[in-house]
């Protein structure tokens, strides 16, 4: 074996080498309990670090939905963000008190995924027979399209302002008292612990769900269709269906993941909350982290969206109160520059790590060199 | 007893173009047919439309009596025709093994996989080296026996193979004819398409040969190795 390892295989065995999910598991349970670090956090940032890890679940949720679809399948989605604002307008009209259905938490959860889904099944259905590029422009004019409905149906979904206030969920009777001992307050405005292990609780679900569907025959489907579909199609998998599968299942987990977040802001925010750039950073976020691969969509969404909500943010801060940046300089406020680290930090990983942080096997044995996939012969 | 593979009249094409003019052959249970012809006669598009990825715009295909014709592929790979497709199109991403189940998708039979899946060992060791490793790593040769033992996980009664000597070594080509005989042996039927016209001819026991959508010759394949069109056309000779 030569000396000296290609650059990207050792950064693999390193990341490797990190602790396995029960660490991390046992950190997020454990962490809004201990109580001490949140405050600690928010004594250095001023930012609610808990709360907004409660955010990163929630779009972790929407990134795996989408990694269902262009990860697994190969479809480029280019309008998740239009299925994540379905669910969450869904969760506004079924539970507002300025509509009559108020069904509440669990019942909207369950209809704005499936409403997601179906919004996916209907479009997916007559577009997905296109090849490539035309599903990617077709999903992208669907995504503007929905924004601007949202926007211009005043009538049902309040415009700019959207739909507000969505009440919080019911926390059934027999958990109030065990948490009450664990110190979380029946309260979902005051505490924000009762969201937070919601949206833990859902995304292991939703984690579990795909870990058993990525080695099941839908989820080798998926993948044989990525690989080659007219292959695929020669093996005897139905591709048009299967491809609808994975699209629907995708949208329906952003319509999941729409309406925890709508409950979580307590209203749907307004139509730009899901505009483009929402979808293109989820993208970001998956591609980052290694298309087809749970582990790596998860890191990216923790690295993306938490240098987003979290890291520049609290560098303002600093800035501010060190009286580097007194006066709210434009040009000394990081939040500024955030984009453009954004875009250095692509632009490096597409040059020296294109398959992602933490790729699944397959995506890496195609993105490097059969020479150097050959000398590494059996261990892929 | 009927043909096993009966097209009569067969059109298809690509929006405005008609590539196939209707033709019309046909395969009996236990044949190797040869289906010869320049590039652009037409000879992808028939396979194509026999497994159902083309549809034909008219004509018939049958297999054993059944019509098929108007079923998707993955009705159609159930009834036992399986398509190597051209260009070998293996999983790149997949291991071998990986390769050689999803061949077995359309089946739920455990043993009857596994028993297939160590027959294909069998005749291809080398893929046997090569189960952990990604498909797209594998050798031209490789990925062509891959191909060949993938379409073969399928169980089918009537194979259809694409150009497997597709910018193989003439070697290698051997080796997969010789394959490909074994399995006419143990009992599949199998219609090969090839531009390698001397070789597939010397293996099958009928040939075709086509010329921009018709099928203009016809017969025995040792006569169409005699025959002084063919071998001016196709057999440099």
């Amino acid at each position: 074996m030569n000396k000296r390892q290609p650059a990207p295989r050792s950064l693999t065995a390193q990341l490797d080498r990190l602790p396995q999910w029960p660490l991390y598991l046992g950190i997020l349970l454990l962490y809004p309990l201990l109580v001490y670090p949140e405050k600690v956090l928010f004594q250095w940032t001023e930012i609610s670090v808990g709360m907004q890890l409660t955010y990163i679940f929630i779009y972790a949720i929407l990134a795996l939905g989408l990694n269902v679809v262009v990860g697994y399948t190969g479809i480029l989605h280019l309008g998740i963000a239009a299925f994540f604002g379905i669910g969450a307008y869904i969760t506004g009209i079924l539970t507002v008190p300025a509509y009559p259905f108020g069904i509440g938490f669990v019942g909207s959860l369950i209809c704005a995924s499936l409403g997601a889904a179906l919004a996916g099944l209907l479009l997916g259905a007559p577009t997905l027979r296109l090849r490539g590029d035309y599903v990617a422009i077709v999903t992208l004019g669907f995504g503007e399209v929905t924004r601007f409905s949202l926007r211009n149906l005043e009538e049902i979904t309040a415009g700019m302002r959207g739909l507000n206030p969505i009440p919080p969920p019911t926390l059934p009777a027999f958990l109030a008292t065990p948490l009450s001992w664990l110190g979380i307050q029946n309260d979902w405005a005051l505490d924000y612990r009762l969201f937070y292990y919601l949206a833990l609780g859902l995304l292991l679900v939703v984690i579990l769900l795909l870990r058993n569907l990525e080695r099941s025959r839908l989820g080798r489907a998926w993948v044989a269709i990525r690989e080659d579909e007219l292959a695929a199609t020669c093996m005897g998998i139905n591709a048009a269906r299967v491809k609808l599968s994975a699209f629907a299942l995708g949208c329906g987990l952003a319509g999941m993941a729409g309406c925890l977040y709508a409950t979580a802001l307590t209203s749907t925010a307004g139509p730009d909350a899901f505009d483009f750039s929402r979808s293109v950073i989820m993208l970001c976020c998956v591609i980052l982290g290694g298309l087809g691969s749970l582990r790596g969509t998860l890191l990216g969404v923790l690295l993306l969206i938490g240098f987003d909500n979290v890291a520049a943010p609290a560098l303002d801060g600093f800035l501010q109160r060190a009286n580097i940046n007194p006066d709210d300089n434009p040009w000394l406020t990081f939040s500024n520059w955030k984009l453009m680290c954004f875009g250095l930090a692509l632009i490096l990983m597409m040059r020296f790590r294109p398959e992602g942080l933490l790729p699944s096997r397959q995506v890496e044995a195609e993105l490097h060199s059969e020479a150097q996939l050959h000398r590494e012969g059996a261990s892929i | 007893m009927p043909p096993l593979l009966e097209i009569s009249d067969l059109r298809a094409g690509y929006g405005q173009i008609e590539v196939l003019k209707g033709i019309s052959l046909e395969v009996q249970p236990g044949e190797i047919v040869a289906l010869i012809g320049a590039n652009g006669a037409g000879k992808t598009s028939t396979l194509m439309s026999i497994s159902g990825c083309l549809r034909p715009r008219s004509g018939s295909i049958r297999l054993a009596g059944q019509e098929i014709h108007a079923r998707a592929p993955h009705e159609i790979v159930r009834l036992g025709i399986c398509h190597s497709p051209e260009g070998r199109k293996i999983f790149p991403r997949l291991t071998v093994l990986e390769n050689l189940q999803m061949g077995a998708f359309a089946r739920s039979d455990k043993a009857g996989i596994q028993q297939d899946l160590d027959h294909a060992f069998e005749m291809f060791p080398i893929l046997k080296q090569r189960t952990t490793q990604a498909g797209g790593t594998l050798s031209g040769g490789e990925q062509q026996m891959l191909a060949v033992a993938r379409a073969m996980m399928g169980r089918p009664k009537l194979l259809l193979l694409d150009e497997p000597s597709l910018g193989l070594a003439p070697l290698i080509v051997l080796k997969i004819f010789e394959v490909v005989k074994k399995l006419n042996d143990e009992g599949i039927s199998i219609l090969l398409v090839e531009q390698a016209a001397r070789m597939a001819l010397k293996l099958a026991h009928r040939g075709y040969v086509m010329e921009t959508g018709e099928i203009t010759m016809h017969g025995p394949a040792a006569n169409l190795l005699a025959d002084a069109r063919v071998q001016a056309a196709y057999l440099g000779g």
